[in-house]
């Protein structure tokens, strides 16, 4: 009887270091910004041969596919399957040897803060990604910091990129009356010029603008690049929702860095 | 009387017989002098090696060596050569609220980095620099650069970096002293670098102002619109850069734009502008 208790609480004591190696997190994410919603955000924790972005490095197809239409995996578009984070990285919530990530669903709008537990799987590095709505190809980003292991509570602050892969027209996707150069194609998400998420602007974008990084010839915008991945210049807008250059409103839609702030809760063992 | 006398003489010569034999005979000369020393005979055999000495203590002259990387950050303002600076604690290039150097001055307004450089190699905490060989272009990873220090130094060093913006007016994005003390070989840190404006020349984002490309395509551009000696900014005071204001939207109802301004919405910028990496090689 006596020898029983002390050997369940041997076997108890394992359990609870095994525990703490696979470290579950607290991850807080705060929208700095003053209009621009976060699309769901991707969190990775992973090893050094994973890079989600590096700045002045061209931007990866599955970077592209979240920068300009907040897409990380098949189930949220099927059409960006083979090509998303999902097709580099490996299935979700899973120990991809190299990494494990987990999307946070659903916008993060504006002075907005969500906190989410995340398993970090021993990974030692943690990289945050999420596009900035309305934008063409704008994205906030956490660069692959040290998971931090000592119980307590970090913070970071984070800068808003623009992926280099799509010109930054500032053209309302909602248009019909401009489509894009040599296809014809509306207006969008990924692979064509255009604001990705109008929709989902806290105030409405207009409809006359001329282009900002890339303007209408004969109702044509060309899609283009401006890469590779560099920081931000922030939205142009303009004053008119009838005219002007830009669809966005420069006394709404622009941002300073930082345009987020993450805080890792480390808990006690 | 004459008998006597025969006698003794008689005796004297038998005496004088009697000890003939103790007596020189004459014939062994006295001993010659010494002759010459002779020749010098051939040299002998080289001896055995031989053993090896003892290892020298080490001395105090180690050095630890540091390569720094920098990336533009921004879409459109390429970088002047860059100064690259590894320091005591005690050296500055520049100190907010304080009127820019004619160093700082000449490398904000011309994106000459020669006197600053210069002036750093003349301060006690100096210990070594590198001067950029070239522009960085924006969205783009600059070359790597080499400086050694005393490895008695590692314990108080400090990074200071300086580059102009050069489609501006004398905006620089910098490093000011930044502490890279007791960094391991192999260690390597990133500093995210924000933009100041010089203070020493105002904004007028004109093509006969600004040094870069696009006042060139302005038809200015150069060193004749570079480095001014005129300080004709609002106050003569090294601050952070309020952004460029560019022509954009300069003609649309909201009159936001600066129609006289040659850069436009792309040669904006928000901050940070640079990338700095250091990295403690040895």
């Amino acid at each position: 009887m006596r020898l029983n208790k002390v050997v369940t609480g041997l076997a108890f004591g394992l359990a609870a270091s095994s525990f703490a190696n696979a470290q579950t997190i607290d991850i807080s994410i705060t929208n700095l910004t003053h209009a621009q919603n976060f699309t769901p955000r991707l969190v990775i924790a992973h090893d050094n041969t994973v890079d989600a972005f590096e700045v002045g490095q061209p931007a990866s197809t599955a970077l592209a596919w979240l920068a300009e239409a907040g897409v990380i995996e098949d189930e949220q578009n099927a059409a960006s399957s083979g090509q998303n984070f999902e097709a580099l990285l490996g299935p979700e919530d899973t120990d991809n040897g190299s990494n494990t990530w987990h999307r946070f669903g659903g916008l993060l709008a504006p002075s907005m803060t969500l906190s989410y537990p995340f398993d970090t799987m021993d990974k030692p590095y943690l990289s945050l990604l999420s596009m900035l709505v309305p934008t063409n190809d704008a994205f906030v980003g956490l660069d692959s910091i040290v998971i931090p292991t000592e119980p307590g509570t970090y913070t970071y602050f984070l800068n808003a990129y623009d992926a280099g892969t799509e010109l930054n027209d500032e053209l309302n996707s909602a248009r019909t009356d401009i489509t894009e150069a040599g296809t014809g194609n509306a207006l969008g998400g990924y692979g064509v010029p255009g604001v990705a998420g109008g929709g989902a602007s806290p105030v409405p974008l207009g409809t006359g603008g001329t282009g900002v990084g890339a303007v209408i010839e004969n109702g044509q915008v060309e899609d283009g690049t401006d890469g590779p991945v560099h920081i931000h210049r922030n939205v142009l807008g303009d004053t008119s929702d009838t005219g002007g250059a830009s669809d966005l409103n420069s006394t709404v839609h622009r941002w300073l860095n930082p345009v987020a702030r993450v805080t890792i809760t480390v808990p006690a063992p | 009387m004459k008998k006597s006398t025969l006698s003794v003489r008689l005796l004297i010569l038998s005496l004088a017989l009697g000890l003939g034999g103790c007596f020189d005979d004459g014939d062994d000369g006295a001993d010659g002098a010494q002759g010459p020393q002779g020749e010098q005979g051939p040299a002998g055999p080289a001896g055995p090696a031989g053993q090896d000495g003892q290892d020298g203590q080490n001395g105090t002259g180690n050095t630890a060596v540091y390569t720094v990387q920098i990336t533009n950050l921004t879409y459109a303002q390429p970088f002047s050569p860059a100064a690259i600076i590894l320091h005591e604690e005690g050296y500055s290039a520049f100190t907010d609220g304080e009127p820019a150097s004619v160093a700082i001055e000449e490398l904000a307004e011309g994106g000459s980095n020669a006197s600053l450089l210069s002036e750093a190699m003349g301060s006690v905490y100096y210990l070594d620099s590198q001067a950029g060989s070239g522009p960085i272009p924006p969205r783009s990873i600059g070359n790597t650069y080499t400086l050694v220090v005393p490895e008695l130094d590692v314990d108080n060093l400090r990074l200071s970096v300086a580059t102009m913006l050069v489609n501006t007016n004398d905006a620089f994005t910098a490093l000011n002293a930044m502490d890279v003390s007791n960094m391991t070989v192999g260690q390597s840190e990133s500093f995210m670098a924000p933009t100041w404006d010089s203070g020493t020349e105002a904004n007028t984002e004109t093509a006969d102002t600004m040094p870069g490309p696009a006042a060139a395509a302005a038809g200015g551009g150069g060193a004749a619109a570079g480095f001014d000696a005129a300080r004709d900014d609002l106050f003569d005071r090294v601050h952070f850069h309020r952004g460029a204001t560019t022509s954009a939207n300069a003609t649309d109802p909201s009159l936001e734009g600066l129609s006289t301004s040659v850069l436009t919405e792309g040669h904006r910028w928000d901050n940070p502008t640079a990338k700095i990496t250091i990295t403690r090689t040895r």
